[in-house]
């Protein structure tokens, strides 16, 4: 496996002969002395002081780490949600430095699914639009055999015609995690998904994050405070103030 | 899928809604009834004056074609001259007060006598004609607005004027004195406003029209086409203006109902904004969202400005029925178009700054 550093050295070389290396392993996240620093009025805080990660297609990653630790921002660089202030972030063979906001969008809307602490569904939807919305915003249309093994997998079925206020918080986080995946993204961006829920729904939840990585060998980036959450990912990343301790 | 969401916004936030649609029904009601205001009046108006029967109507030197402008400065007399003109049937003066007491409305007086020789005469609902000097004569129109019935007086001028016949609506005003009467409480004896002149044939109107011009040089000389065609809101001095300021206020409602709607809901849904955002919705996607949000409202505001300015005209009808209002599907159309256009550039800015939320601070608001 090739380090970030080496990844991103490789990537930019016009020869491509380095990939035929028998060890390589092209990683669908590579991030290379990440940067980003938020300006509050004269202030510049920084949020992320350099992070280099390599995350392998199919992984499930969990970062943890204190708050204000800079994993949430990690989190909207690799969404394309936001962009660096500064060091290198190839997403799935896109170059964020060589992409526009409009790219960044285009990006995300076909290759990642976001799940938020909060669920954020839109609550004037039924679980069904919520889920559905997301496949008109790609533009591909309706798939029902996608949309019915997705609803099944995450035990929704029944819950499909009814409002965000109508569920339980465990069920809303499956209504998100439906609508994050329905898509196939090529990755799944979960941030803190089981923040909000209480003991038995956090391990639905993970369970079923967990199940999307064996099924459909998701790529999953959790980030999450949480010690037993963060123990169902393959791989644990430990941040502190905006760089990688430990991995 | 959009169309769901849409729906939904506009479900979810009923007052809001009301508010919005309420206020573009208003704008375009206003349109459709300040137009059909000022244009059933000039039209009710011409069509009276047509409706006398006459070929040709004489006015004074450098006169308007508006019958209540002007004073009575032409004698009498030149009547019996037009008269003697060949292919002329008959010829009637008319004088014309303009009454601004309790309401805004023309009093001709006229010599019922060549009247009739012009117009055919009336058709009575009740009463008859003038029998004395301070009678005088009310269309049936003016009789159910104003409950009057033969027999009663009318305070005009100062003098109490008797009824003495309800007549069929149509020909030149609504309530008519006899001539005399009206040139002696105008201080105009043996002056005339107008002439209506008749020909023996009405394919003889141009060559009246021109022997007419060439005995009366300077004298305002009109085919009756020819003044039909002027008796537009165009030609009126400052109607078109009033109709454009009318119809600007009424547009501004609109455009500031709808941006405040819109401003608001954008405030409001940001977080949502983030949501799409973050599903990968386009700048395009979101602006076309509100844009399509604003368009449903107005439609629906639309739809019940239209069956609004129906109401509102019956509503008018049976309060002042003298007052003509025409609905048209053009000014209908125009209206509608209007106020689309008007909610669109409303909900414009809104919309853009919806598109450029950032989305990380949108999936942050409260």
């Amino acid at each position: 496996m090739v380090l970030a550093a080496e990844y991103l050295v490789i990537h930019q070389t016009p020869h491509r002969g380095a990939r035929k290396r028998k060890d390589y392993v092209e990683p669908i996240i590579a991030t290379r002395g990440l940067k980003k620093t938020y300006r509050f009025g004269k202030v510049d805080v920084p949020a992320l002081r350099g992070v280099d990660l390599i995350v392998q297609e199919g992984e499930f990653v969990a970062v943890v780490g204190p708050s204000g630790c800079g994993k949430s921002t990690l989190l909207h660089i690799l969404g394309g949600l936001t962009g660096p202030s500064d060091g290198q972030v190839c997403v799935d063979g896109n170059d964020f430095r060589l992409m526009s906001d409009s790219d960044r969008t285009r990006f995300r809307r076909h290759k990642i699914g976001f799940v938020f602490q909060r669920f954020n569904l839109l609550p004037t939807l039924s679980a069904r639009d919520n889920i559905a919305i997301a496949q008109h915003i790609q533009g591909n249309g309706f798939n029902p055999h996608r949309f019915d093994v997705i609803t099944q997998l995450l035990g929704i079925g029944k819950k499909l015609a009814h409002r965000p206020y109508a569920l339980s918080g465990g069920e809303q986080q499956r209504v998100a995690i439906a609508r994050a995946v329905i898509c196939e993204p090529k990755i799944l961006l979960a941030d803190e998904p089981t923040g909000n829920l209480d003991t038995e729904n956090s391990q639905i939840v993970l369970d079923m994050l967990r199940e999307l990585n064996r099924t459909f060998r998701q790529t999953i980036l959790m980030i999450t405070h949480n010690p037993e959450a963060a123990g169902v990912a393959d791989r644990i990343i430990r941040m502190r103030d905006g760089r990688i301790i430990s991995d | 899928m959009v169309n769901k969401l849409i729906f939904a916004n506009v479900m979810h936030r009923p007052i809001r809604t009301i508010v919005s649609v309420l206020a573009v029904a208003i704008e375009v009601a206003m349109v459709i009834l300040v137009v059909g205001l000022c244009h059933g009046m000039v039209n009710d108006s011409a069509k009276r004056v047509e409706g006398v029967g006459a070929d040709i109507l004489v006015r004074p030197p450098g006169s308007s074609f508006m019958m209540g402008m002007g004073e009575a400065p032409m004698p009498i007399k030149i009547g019996d001259r037009l008269a003697e003109l060949p292919r002329v049937l008959a010829v009637t003066p008319t004088i014309v007060h303009v009454n601004a007491v309790q309401s805004l409305d023309l009093i001709y007086g006229i010599d019922l006598t060549s009247f009739n020789a012009v117009s055919g005469g009336f058709v009575y609902h009740s009463g008859g004609p003038f029998d004395s000097p301070y009678d005088i004569l009310v269309d049936d129109i003016y009789a159910h607005s104003h409950h009057s019935k033969v027999g009663q007086t009318i305070n005009l001028l100062n003098h109490d004027f008797r009824i003495c016949g309800i007549v069929e609506h149509g020909k030149l005003a609504r309530r008519f004195i006899p001539l005399a009467t009206l040139q002696d409480l105008m201080v105009a004896q043996g002056k005339a406003t107008t002439f209506f002149v008749k020909c023996t044939d009405p394919a003889y109107t141009e060559q009246t029209t021109d022997a007419i011009k060439t005995l009366l040089p300077g004298y305002t000389v009109l085919p009756m086409k020819e003044y039909m065609d002027l008796m537009t809101s165009n030609n009126i001095p400052g109607l078109n203006y009033f109709i454009t300021v009318m119809i600007g206020l009424a547009v501004g409602i609109g455009f500031l109902v709808i941006f405040l709607s819109m401003y608001t809901t954008i405030t409001e849904r940001t977080r949502e904004i983030g949501i799409l955002k973050s599903l990968g919705a386009s700048k395009t996607y979101i602006i076309s969202v509100i844009l399509k949000e604003a368009t449903v409202l107005t439609l629906i505001g639309i739809v019940a400005g239209i069956i609004g300015s129906v109401i509102m005209r019956k509503f008018f009808i049976t309060l002042f029925p003298t007052l003509p209002v025409e609905l048209t599907w053009n000014w209908r159309f125009y209206a509608a178009c209007l106020a689309w256009m008007g909610s669109i550039v409303g909900a414009f800015y809104p919309a853009l700054r919806a598109a450029r939320l950032d989305p990380v601070d949108a999936l942050a608001y409260e």
